[in-house]
């Protein structure tokens, strides 16, 4: 019983910081259609620049967001109106095979800068326990987790009621539409990858401690991200975060009750069975 | 359309080409013949995917378990049972090919879209990386050694350096002929109607099902021989270069930059690229690791938004324009 409940309370933790990375590419697909392939990537270079300025001027990673969270959303910004933006109107394969493109430029840069061997960052609380009856949480996986929830609910929050949000929303729906009721397309899609980036850098400082870090990580983490994009549903917000929970939580079990090779295989397994039998969770063709 | 294809074989350019390949390699020192292997196992491999992934237009990221098939089992067959490699790579080539049939059907059954063909092929590419490590039959994540190459034919030997360019040299040409017989035959002309309208395709009697199959069992087998003849090449069975979803990133990059769906497109764009990335990977590889790989994406970044078809189409026009009439393109 205390491995089912540890388990559950680090799936949980772990999964609400995967359905943070999430809600950006969904965000992202949901006003441009673009998916992608780099978005690991980002989250490496987020988990890169924390290093680096640690190295520097012995910042915390919590601390180093003041300096990351702009840097990657201007960074977004430019890649989208520089790169993606001209590719907008041609055959969507195309887009996915440019992101391919930009997961190497990203993941070699970082190698070329940084080395391929496995680095840790340190933090303040990367070492902090938390002690519940039988099971044992680490400090880091808490605040990712309160974190995680408080920015999902901003952003739908933003979403419901701003400008900017109910512009996101009128594109989302019907690009056309939207640019006959004045709403300028593609500063808004630049303006929501931008702030896809800005979100990777958070969720980055969040899953930074305690974690060793190296370049070739990043195709990992798309892949987990497009499994939790694609659970939930593509845009649905709720899914996507519940889709995080899912995977999360089949890590945690598969590697505790499986061998390490299934366990890993888990949520693999999951996502093609949701992909093959449930195709009318998966929004993405009828709500564009 | 026979016809076509015979004329492209006996094309002077085509003729010129080859002598060329058969003549200079063996002259060049074992570096320069090394990187000239690496190409053609490329060249091989993106001609493969192109049936695939160019014709039928599915971008299948599926094509690494192929690969690694080849590579993997034919090796671990014959480490662990002692079974001939050459029985190990039609063994190899038989599973590879029943493993892209049931991939096809999956696409059909389900009727997947080209985003869900995608994610799918994806998450099938990290499972079989993640089955091979930790499966001690395949080697683990530590891979297999195989037997030093003692030039023995009859237990798939060539000799290492020449022989094994030789062997490489007819791999690639007959996956280009493979590419230019099957984009002339009927088979060709249904994969490019199911790419470019697969209700159009349907509603006019085309058997979707049936050419989906035939175009991934092709590939795939084509792939997993490849993968076996690599191999033997690198003695070392390495997961990671082999299995790994970025060797099969890397083909379809090769095979975009070349021009997708034609038939010497995706080997145009290896024969570009590879020796690029193994000169820089030689000359800096030591200060600079990754280089080539960076550079490999600046390169499919800018030839994809300057010329979204490719850089073949771009030399073809170029071609046609100095010779001042108009060529006879091969549409893909």
């Amino acid at each position: 019983m205390a491995e089912f409940l540890q388990a559950l309370a680090q799936g949980v933790l772990i999964g609400s910081t995967y359905g943070l990375l999430a809600l950006g590419m969904g965000l992202v697909y949901g006003v441009s259609g673009v998916v992608n392939f780099s978005h690991g990537d980002f989250i490496s270079l987020g988990m890169f620049l924390c290093l680096a300025l640690y190295s520097a001027l012995a910042l915390d990673p919590y601390v180093s967001l003041i300096v990351t969270v702009p840097l990657m959303t201007v960074l977004g910004g430019l890649v989208y109106w520089y790169l993606l933006r001209p590719m907008v109107g041609h055959q969507f394969l195309m887009v996915v095979q440019l992101t391919l493109g930009l997961s190497l430029v990203l993941q070699n840069g970082i190698l070329m800068v940084f080395g391929g061997q496995s680095v840790r960052t340190p933090s303040v609380v990367e070492s902090k326990l938390w002690i519940l009856g039988e099971v044992v949480v680490r400090v880091p996986h808490v605040i990712a987790f309160v974190v995680s929830f408080a920015m999902a609910i901003g952003l739908y929050i933003m979403l419901r009621s701003t400008d900017f949000g109910r512009s996101i929303r009128a594109v989302h729906q019907n690009a056309h539409a939207a640019a006959l009721m004045g709403i300028d397309v593609s500063r808004v899609q630049t303006l929501t990858f931008a702030l896809g980036i800005g979100i990777l850098a958070i969720a980055a400082a969040l899953l930074l401690p305690g974690t060793p870090i190296q370049p070739s990580q990043g195709l990992r983490y798309t892949v987990i991200t497009l499994i939790v994009v694609a659970l939930g549903g593509m845009t649905n917000f709720v899914g996507i975060m519940l889709g995080g929970l899912i995977i999360g939580l089949s890590e945690a079990y598969g590697t505790i009750y499986l061998s390490d090779t299934l366990g890993m295989l888990l949520p693999y397994g999951i996502f093609v069975l949701i992909m093959l039998f449930r195709p009318q969770g998966l929004t993405w063709s009828s709500s564009r | 359309m026979r016809q076509e294809f015979y004329k492209t074989l006996l094309s002077p350019l085509w003729l010129v080409v080859l002598a060329l390949a058969v003549v200079v390699p063996p002259l060049l020192p074992s570096y320069y013949l090394h990187i000239v292997i690496l190409s053609l196992v490329y060249v091989a491999l993106a001609s493969a995917w192109n049936i695939v992934g160019g014709m039928a237009g599915q971008i299948s990221l599926a094509h690494s378990l192929f690969i690694g098939t080849g590579a993997m089992l034919s090796s671990a067959l014959l480490l662990k049972l002692g079974i001939n490699m050459w029985l190990g790579l039609v063994i190899s080539a038989l599973v590879s090919g029943a493993m892209g049939a049931i991939i096809a059907w999956i696409d059909f059954r389900f009727q997947l879209g080209h985003l869900s063909f995608v994610l799918i092929t994806l998450a099938f590419a990290e499972m079989g990386t993640v089955i091979v490590e930790g499966w001690e039959f395949l080697g683990g994540a530590s891979g297999l050694l195989l037997p030093r190459d003692t030039g023995n034919f009859w237990a798939f030997q060539f000799g290492g350096g020449i022989g094994a360019f030789w062997a490489m040299l007819v791999l690639a040409i007959a996956s280009i002929l493979i590419n230019v017989a099957v984009l002339n035959a009927p088979l060709g002309y249904y994969l490019r109607t199911i790419r470019d309208n697969e209700n159009a395709a349907r509603a006019i009697g085309v058997n979707i099902l049936r050419y989906k199959i035939a175009a991934m069992v092709i590939s795939a087998m084509l792939s997993s021989v490849i993968g076996t003849a690599y191999v033997r090449y690198l003695t070392f069975a390495d997961p990671y270069l082999l299995v790994s979803p970025i060797i099969i990133i890397e083909i379809v990059l090769f095979a975009t930059v070349g021009g997708l769906g034609r038939a010497y497109g995706p080997a145009f764009g290896a024969l570009l690229l590879v020796p690029l990335g193994e000169i820089l990977r030689g000359k800096l590889g030591g200060t600079l690791p990754g280089l080539h790989y960076f550079i490999y994406g600046v390169v499919v970044i800018a030839v994809i938004l300057m010329s979204p078809r490719g850089l073949l189409p771009l030399f073809e026009n170029w071609w046609a324009r100095l010779r001042s009439r108009p060529v006879a393109t091969k549409q893909g």
